[in-house]
């Protein structure tokens, strides 16, 4: 069995979003970027299937930092690294790069293909539909479990509620994880250290056919909405302050 | 049957028993991976000197190491006495008379047959009504049997030499012989038989003890000098480095560790002084420094003994120690606990054992360079408040360079510190700079977690950085980068002149580049950050300051080399409190409330935190304030403005 991980690098919430000067979009220049969390799992997910029923793992990453991520999936013990070449700078659209991911899974072969099942460029999770109908192979977003039953794949899907619905279905297929049957493993730097010898294949980006469907007319930062005052330390001076407030906005009578 | 032959049997079959339960601990040392202690033999018999000639150690508890003084002392000169016993039998004729066997080695026997007595009494009061609590967990059968022996082996010799005196010996130069002669002649014991008897019980006792030791901690009485003499002579600040011929970067099983390692699990005398100091103990976790020697010692005797980490050495254990190294500065046999335990977890981090907290901190590491998950390019937004500019030292000379460090940088708790630190700097003339978002945290911590791979990483990235900028000398903030950078840089080809910022501090006061406008003397007390004091000297520096802000210092009765571990170091800082009975830092300042200071004077980023939240968790915050030295320092210029 092969399987094929899509690994998303997404700017780094930690760090300050700034606007670009156009206002469409977000300036990367000063950004970090990390995995996406879900693909993170999706990763763990295709090694614990290779450790329970063998298989050969081929991560493919999109957008900055991907050397680096793709070293700690093959430390993780994927089998083959390949950086996909997707549009520069731009956030990473599925629309567009579901041709890529297609055209990768058809040129190696792939019997399964994971991602993470939304990224916070994906929020409603398109890419798993988008390569599943491109594809034609059936597909399920929201997985919390994936097993091996003979020739089929058992997928447990999270419903919400604690409820849980586990389909087994004909591979080829697409699947969106939304977490891992075990956490994310650590992989250790030595073992990062040996992985950074591996050598990292290259894909070009392939366009996926579609038209393109929408514009992005602005972006804003989230708005200050009802910030709180500070009174200051001081009880006496927070004691008067606060009694003007209240006088101002008429609830007492000063 | 004549005696002689008798004896060579008893004597030849105790020594062949002796090298038979011996067997296995020989073969394990012979076995194993070599360790480069050979070198500078003068500075190492010169701490077996002090170690064992002087007692240095011993003596810091002043009960156990007169106790051990004197029997120490008396068994030599009572060897005096088995060198005879055996020697007039084995071979017909030997006599020390000649050297004054009967004169004045007579008299020495005598006296200190006493002494061993003392020796004997104070340790049997210290063992059975003091009952030290660093006793938990120690063999009480090994020192009771060695009692036993003690009083058979002096009493049977000073019964032997009474009834020598009762059958017509001169007893003048063995005056407590004769009053047991005296005694002797009351009970009317015929002489001769008497005599013989005690000969044997003696002969007995010695060559039972003899057999006894290979399986007791009375080992040390042969290990603890070569334990002492193959210590590490490297700086205390330096962790080992991973062999070049190690497959993996940790220990798995007891035989990857050298034989220097093995060496000090004989050796250990289950004193518990280790156990008494250890902040991971004190705390309720699963750690003894001590169990953690005798449970790995007696694995290496028991082949069946299951795997070593996870096993024999639970993973908690290994996680519990905040490589503050109070064992080891306590350890009067250098037994090298810290490079046990980080070379098992080395082992727990390669197998991706680590817990969810550690292995959050440890990510972020990877990625970002700092454990908390902050944009390397926030790292000196804590410079943006300050009225003046900082130095880029990547892109501009700089006198100092200063490696401010993760907390000091990231955390608003110890940012205004960090920007006092650089105010005094500046009105002192000091021509410094950082790093910015080229700085990584040191991995003084990552490496004693036992992640080398990241160590190796932050390592380098540092070590490149510093290289490309122009500077004559490095100061920290954080004691832990100090470590890192002055001891662990070495093993990378970084060598730098590093001081800590309390050092900077005090010899700009000393030079008077700083004008203090001082305090009113009030009291407070200081608590030495284990990586600036135990680990590498920095005692007087802050002590300096202190003074020099106007302030009179009170010490904790744990201070200085024995300072108490505030509980964050070697990776605990990222890690939860479970099973945690009393935090190690909420213990440190019940010691300070007892002195009653209002301030509690630290050294490090992290003592501003762990002891910050130890004070609020305590409800003591408005008492007792938690100040960095750099917060005494009042300028007088910034008093008057």
């Amino acid at each position: 069995m092969k399987i094929l991980v899509v690994l998303r690098m997404i700017p780094d919430s930690a760090g300050e979003l700034e606007l670009t000067s156009d206002g469409r979009g977000i300036d990367r220049e000063w950004l970090d970027f990390q995995l996406n969390d879900f693909d993170d799992h999706a990763l763990e997910e295709a090694i614990l299937l290779k450790e329970a029923s063998g298989a050969t793992v081929v991560a493919v990453a999109i957008g900055e930092g991907s050397n680096r991520v793709l070293q700690m999936a093959v430390a993780r013990g994927a089998d083959e690294a390949i950086a996909l070449d997707a549009q520069a700078d731009g956030m990473i659209d599925s629309r567009a790069i579901a041709g890529s991911i297609v055209a990768l899974a058809r040129s190696k072969a792939a019997d399964l293909v994971l991602c993470g099942v939304q990224s916070t460029e994906d929020l409603f999770g398109q890419l798993v539909p988008y390569a599943g109908a491109l594809l034609g192979w059936p597909h399920v977003s929201g997985s919390s479990r994936l097993g091996i039953e003979g020739s089929a794949l058992r997928v447990t899907q999270e419903r919400g509620g604690g409820i849980a619905a586990t389909y087994e279905i004909a591979l080829p297929a697409v699947i969106g994880v939304q977490t891992a049957s075990k956490a994310p493993r650590y992989v250790s730097g030595s073992k990062l250290r040996e992985a950074s010898k591996t050598t990292i294949g290259k894909a070009r980006f392939e366009p996926a056919g579609f038209e393109r469907s929408a514009e992005i007319v602005a972006l804003r930062l989230p708005g200050q909405r009802g910030t709180g005052e500070h009174l200051g330390d001081n009880p006496e001076n927070v004691a008067e302050r606060l009694a003007g407030i209240l006088a101002a906005k008429g609830f007492a009578g000063v | 049957m004549s005696e002689t032959p008798v004896l060579w049997i008893v004597t030849l079959a105790a020594i062949a028993l002796t090298v038979w339960r011996s067997r296995r601990y020989i073969v394990a040392l012979a076995q194993a991976p070599g360790a480069n202690r050979f070198d500078q033999p003068w500075r190492r018999l010169e701490g077996v000197a002090i170690a064992i000639g002087l007692h240095r150690k011993l003596l810091r508890k002043p009960l156990s190491g007169i106790l051990h003084a004197l029997i120490f002392v008396s068994f030599f000169v009572l060897f005096t006495v088995t060198i005879e016993a055996f020697g007039s039998r084995l071979f017909p004729g030997f006599s020390l008379a000649p050297i004054g066997g009967d004169s004045w080695i007579a008299l020495l026997q005598d006296l200190f047959a006493v002494l061993m007595l003392a020796g004997l009494g104070l340790a049997v009061y210290q063992r059975y009504v003091l009952k030290p609590a660093r006793f938990k967990g120690s063999s009480g059968a090994d020192a009771a049997i060695i009692y036993v022996l003690i009083l058979l082996i002096v009493s049977s010799l000073l019964i032997e030499a009474g009834a020598r005196i009762v059958g017509g010996a001169d007893g003048s130069w063995r005056p407590v012989a004769s009053l047991v002669a005296d005694l002797l002649r009351v009970l009317d014991l015929p002489a001769h038989p008497a005599e013989r008897i005690a000969y044997w019980i003696h002969i007995g006792a010695i060559l039972a003890f003899l057999v006894y030791i290979p399986g007791s901690k009375h080992r040390h009485m042969f290990l603890a000098a070569p334990n002492i003499y193959f210590r590490n002579l490297e700086p205390a600040g330096t962790a080992p480095a991973v062999p070049s011929e190690r497959e993996n970067p940790g220990v798995a099983s007891l035989v990857q560790f050298d034989w220097k390692q093995q060496l000090d699990l004989l050796s250990c005398t289950e004193c518990g002084r280790c156990q008494a100091v250890c902040p991971a103990y004190a705390s309720g976790l699963p750690l003894s420094p001590k169990m953690l020697i005798t449970d790995m010692r007696d694995a290496l005797a028991n082949e069946a003994s299951g795997p070593l980490v996870g096993g024999v050495i639970a993973e908690e254990t290994l996680w519990a120690c905040t490589t503050c190294r109070a064992c080891m500065e306590a350890c009067p046999v250098e037994i090298e606990h810290l490079p046990k335990i980080i070379d098992m977890r080395r082992h727990l981090v390669d197998e991706g054992h680590v817990s969810p907290m550690l292995q959050d901190a440890l990510s972020n590491l990877t990625r970002l360079g700092n454990s908390m998950g902050k944009p390397s390019k926030m790292r000196a937004r804590w410079t943006k408040e300050l009225g003046f500019p900082v130095k880029d030292a990547r892109s501009e000379p700089v006198d100092v360079l200063w490696f401010v460090g993760d907390y000091a940088s990231y955390d608003p708790r110890v940012q205004d510190v960090t920007r006092k630190v650089a105010e005094l700097l500046t009105a002192a003339g000091v021509d410094f700079g950082i790093l910015f978002d080229a700085e990584r945290n040191s991995g003084n911590d990552v490496r004693r977690a036992g992640e080398e791979g990241l160590f190796e990483t932050l390592a380098q990235s540092n070590i490149d950085a510093i290289r490309a900028c122009s500077f004559n000398r490095i100061v920290t903030t954080d004691p832990h980068s100090l470590n890192a950078l002055k001891n662990d840089y070495r093993h990378f080809g970084g060598e730098f002149e590093v001081l800590h910022y309390t050092a900077l501090l005090a010899e700009l006061v000393a030079a008077g580049r700083l004008d203090i406008g001082p305090a009113d003397g009030a009291t407070v007390t200081y608590h030495d950050p284990c990586y600036l004091g135990r680990y590498n000297g920095g005692f007087d520096a802050p002590r300096d300051l202190i003074r020099a802000a106007g302030y009179t210092l009170h010490d904790m009765p744990r201070c200085r080399e024995n300072s108490f571990c505030c509980g964050a170091g070697g990776g605990r800082i990222w890690q939860g409190d479970d099973g945690v009975k009393e935090r190690p830092s909420e213990n440190r300042i019940r010691e300070a409330l007892g002195l009653g200071v209002g301030i509690f004077v630290v050294a490090c980023p992290k003592d501003k935190v762990m002891y910050t939240a130890a004070t609020d968790a305590l409800g003591v915050a408005s008492s007792l304030r938690i100040l960095d030295v750099a917060e005494l320092i009042n300028l007088r210029e910034a008093s008057s403005a």
